[in-house]
């Protein structure tokens, strides 16, 4: 799509603001995550504990807040229209999968397809304003920002890099996503909320904890057994999702035209 | 009939905010019994008791129960046993820490939704318009919670079609994948095909305009509102630090 002749073109402090405030929210992620790894405070629901649940909450949601506001006004409109609709499908068909009894989330699937159609900054942004609005049915969700905006970047990172060029590609590149986002996600499950939040991951914890795990260590284990197969099958669905769409449409996205993110397939 | 409440939608955030926050930091038992109560009673109030209530549960019931399976069937702590079986070890601490551990995530669920079931969607979509927040992000959110119900709406119609033609009507792993790929597909499809069309009529608007605007909506607000929420977000920061200031010095 054309740039906007109506609007006025961005100064070089509101770019520079732009990347500090991105710079400043992944440092501020990394940071809270070696603190805790390091650290692995204990005493989890007395005393400091507090303190430490309150830090983790705040510290992974102002991250992605900041991240958000770095990429908000750099996001061209034809991605911000889809935004709102990749929102509604992770809640919708997050739902009808919920509704079916199947042990699957798909509760990403729209960030998913952002970061491949619009690139990583996009899905990021995805990813964050889908956790800010899905906490308005679900405040538990709200620290977990950070790990729903790395699901989006890892997805635009992967399309980029040509995850979507043959389909086998897709699911491999969602196990390595899912393996990264349940490490970031599990200091905020152990430190913020003593566990998971569901009684299937609780007695995976539980039996890690039986072992003598810690339980940061614990929460680890079982992110790493239930995040890669989620996020593999997340990916392939909207993958497959994508290869569905009319050429003209999926074209009309800059990243993939850019990237040539379908290979020859957007060729044909 | 439920009944509204005329606060500014950001004074109710930074109410909520405050209340979770130094609630957390407290940690202590009674005080977050006291703080559900509260909300249950202004849920009953305003007539949102049974949505509170179901949502609350939803959340909460899986939440306590993983809780136990966690900390009070496995515990690691050394003294206060009650009992031993197997790999299960139930302490006094175990229990004692799985039940703060629940009442402060339940805390955040029962006050966040509270919140959410008193703020109007269409007045918090005005507030943030009307705040220096970047003016996509008005955007995003209504169209995100005005989208969802016509999607939903999508979905069924697409689910009726399809049954209609007898298609998906298989049974096991193989019928759910095809149920859900006939509703997906068409549902994914025609939402970005959607999306593209109407990116091509915000964008030959200049969209999103910069600079104030005028709104016909108006969201009440007051000067002891807005001292209200300079407070309430004075006390979220500094209430937990002076909370947990001794525990620091300590350690």
């Amino acid at each position: 799509m054309s740039p906007n002749l109506l609007l006025p073109e961005e100064t070089s402090s509101q770019v520079l603001r732009r990347r500090i405030l991105a710079t400043a929210g992944t440092l501020l992620l990394i940071g809270t995550y070696l603190v805790l790894v390091i650290t692995q405070p204990t005493g989890i629901a007395e005393g400091l504990g507090q303190g430490v649940a309150l830090v983790t909450f705040a510290a992974y949601l102002a991250a992605a807040v900041m991240l958000l506001v770095a990429v908000l006004p750099d996001l061209p409109v034809s991605t911000l229209t889809l935004i709102p609709v990749a929102l509604a499908l992770n809640i919708i068909l997050g739902q009808f999968v919920g509704s079916v009894m199947v042990p699957l989330y798909l509760d990403s699937i729209g960030t998913v397809l952002v970061g491949f159609l619009a690139g990583r900054r996009a899905g990021a942004a995805t990813g964050v304003l889908s956790t800010l609005i899905w906490s308005l049915f679900a405040p538990t969700v709200l620290p977990f920002a950070a790990g729903a905006a790395l699901v989006g970047f890892l997805a635009g990172t992967a399309a980029r890099f040509g995850a979507l060029r043959r389909p086998y590609l897709a699911p491999v590149a969602g196990v390595v996503a899912g393996v990264l986002v349940g490490v970031v996600s599990a200091p905020v499950a152990a430190f913020v909320f003593g566990g998971t939040s569901g009684v299937g991951t609780g007695a995976v914890v539980a039996a890690f904890r039986s072992m003598g795990d810690s339980l940061l260590s614990a929460v680890t284990k079982q992110a790493l057994i239930s995040d890669p197969g989620d996020k593999a099958i997340v990916f392939l669905i909207a993958a497959l999702l994508i290869y569905a769409l009319p050429k003209r449409l999926s074209g009309s996205f800059d990243f993939i035209r850019r990237y040539r993110v379908l290979g020859q397939r957007g060729t044909k | 009939m439920p009944k509204s409440i005329n606060l500014h939608p950001f004074t109710v955030l930074a109410l909520t905010a405050a209340v979770v926050t130094m609630t957390t930091a407290a940690g202590l038992w009674w005080l977050s019994c006291a703080v559900i109560t509260v909300c249950v009673l202004v849920a009953g109030w305003t007539g949102h008791l049974r949505r509170l209530a179901v949502l609350s549960a939803a959340i909460l019931i899986p939440t306590f129960a993983s809780l136990l399976l966690i900390h009070g069937l496995v515990s690691q702590q050394a003294s206060g046993l009650i009992a031993v079986a197997g790999p299960f070890r139930v302490t006094e601490g175990g229990l004692e820490a799985a039940t703060v551990l629940g009442l402060r995530t339940a805390v955040l669920v029962v006050a966040g939704l509270l919140c959410t079931l008193l703020i109007s969607k269409h007045q918090l979509v005005a507030a943030i318009d009307l705040s220096p927040a970047p003016p996509q992000v008005g955007y995003l959110l209504a169209a995100t919670l005005f989208l969802l119900p016509h999607m939903a709406d999508k979905q069924r119609t697409i689910g009726q079609a399809q049954a209609l033609r007898q298609a998906g009507t298989g049974r096991g792993l193989s019928g759910w994948f095809q149920r859900v790929r006939l509703r997906a597909v068409p549902l994914v499809l025609a939402s970005l095909q959607d999306a593209h069309d109407r990116s091509s009529h915000l964008s030959a608007r200049g969209f999103p305009a910069a600079g104030s605007h005028t709104r016909l909506r108006t969201v009440a607000d007051s000067v002891t509102q807005q001292r209200v929420r300079w407070i309430s977000l004075l006390c979220a920061v500094v209430g937990p630090t002076a909370i947990l200031a001794p525990f620091w010095g300590s350690a």
